[in-house]
């Protein structure tokens, strides 16, 4: 590998990791945050339906880690259940998740992502299961946007990793993923 | 040997004898004393309260729960309540209970609890249950590490118990069960 190569690569893990100048992470400002977000929820076998979920997040200060409250709605309808096989897998499509969780921010202002770790709900009719729960995601902070520099916009992506049991089968492992957008409020 | 040689150690004798003392005096006869510094945490200041959200295992099932503290000194009174979700069931424990905290100030607050409450037992999916509710108490131990004066992390293991009779109150079943949790605790006064 030539010096060239090496430098450009050092150069473009440095542009990825570091903050840009001036951003100064909105981490070392604030110690809270609420968020809502919207997007979609793939829920293993049922489809793809829309989802919102409320965020809560305390930055631990002095450090990149920070963790999460969130609760989401969202819904199991399927149409190939309701039109095909006409089957009612659940007593109804509402789902409902909660997850608490941890994360890691080794770059607020840069472009790496956070990564999450955590555990959740998932509520399926009148079912619940226990999930772990795998993300990644990204704040990015908006200076000024509406006269406010508490505001900024954040993704998300999230694997909610449980065991199902469907009319009577064996459990198998389902793997639910969900991908958002939000607006994020610190405080 | 001159005159002038003959003084000169002397000379450095009288000025190390006499500069000796006065650099011992100034230096200190002991390390200034530190000012002593607040403890991070310390819960004879005032009545302090805790929201602890957590989560764990009772048995093979994950739990969910929140729980409200209202400490003055070493005594904390809880408020607790969480979802045990089973395969073919739901149980959602609530309960009072009383802390004694083991240490007032500092990062780690270990601590002793008990308490009692109610058991609800919501069936999953089974045409005609209904829910059950029992009277259940609880008792263990924890600690909570605190990491700013706002936040801290809190571990817990329980130990609950209950009875349940069947259905027609001949027969009383006494169930154990134990629980291991981890949270966070926000503190504020």
């Amino acid at each position: 590998m030539t010096t060239t190569t090496l430098l450009s690569r050092g150069a473009l893990f440095l542009a990825l990791v570091a903050p840009p100048a001036g951003s100064a992470g909105a981490q070392a400002r604030y110690e809270q945050s609420l968020s809502l977000s919207a997007g979609l929820y793939a829920a293993s076998g049922f489809g793809t339906n829309f989802y919102t979920s409320g965020r809560y997040d305390y930055f631990i200060p002095g450090t990149r880690w920070f963790i999460e409250g969130s609760l989401g709605v969202g819904s199991l309808t399927s149409k190939v259940m309701s039109s095909v096989t006409k089957a009612q897998i659940f007593t109804s499509d509402n789902l409902v998740t909660y997850e608490f969780a941890g994360a890691f921010d080794y770059a607020p202002g840069g472009a790496l992502p956070f990564f999450l770790f955590g555990v959740g709900g998932v509520r399926e009719g009148e079912e619940t299961h226990f999930a772990g729960v795998l993300g990644i995601g990204k704040r990015v902070a908006l200076p000024g946007f509406l006269g406010s520099n508490a505001l900024g916009f954040r993704y998300d992506i999230r694997d909610q990793i449980f065991s199902q049991v469907i009319n009577h089968s064996d459990p198998f492992i389902v793997h639910n993923i969900t991908a958002t957008l939000g607006l994020q409020i610190y405080f | 040997m001159s005159v002038s040689s003959s003084i000169r150690p002397a000379l450095i004798a009288a000025a190390i004898l006499i500069t000796t003392p006065l650099y011992g005096q100034n230096s200190p006869a002991s390390p200034a004393a530190e000012a002593p510094r607040a403890p991070l945490i310390d819960l004879n200041e005032s009545v302090a309260f805790e929201v602890c959200p957590h989560t764990g295992m009772m048995g093979s099932s994950g739990t969910f729960g929140l729980k409200l503290m209202m400490t003055y000194s070493s005594f904390s009174l809880e408020l607790a309540g969480e979802q045990v979700i089973g395969r073919t069931a739901n149980l959602y424990p609530v309960s009072i209970n009383a802390v004694l905290n083991l240490a007032t100030h500092g990062r780690l607050i270990p601590y002793g609890a008990v308490g009692a409450g109610l058991w609800l037992t919501v069936p999953v999916n089974a045409l005609g249950a209904e829910t059950v509710s029992t009277l259940g108490m609880n008792f263990g131990g924890g600690a909570r590490f605190f990491i700013t004066r706002a936040f801290g992390i809190r571990l817990e293991a329980k130990q609950y118990f209950t009875t349940i009779s069947d259905s027609r109150g001949l027969k009383n079943d006494l169930l154990f069960f134990q629980e291991v949790s981890v949270g966070a605790t926000f503190f504020f006064h």
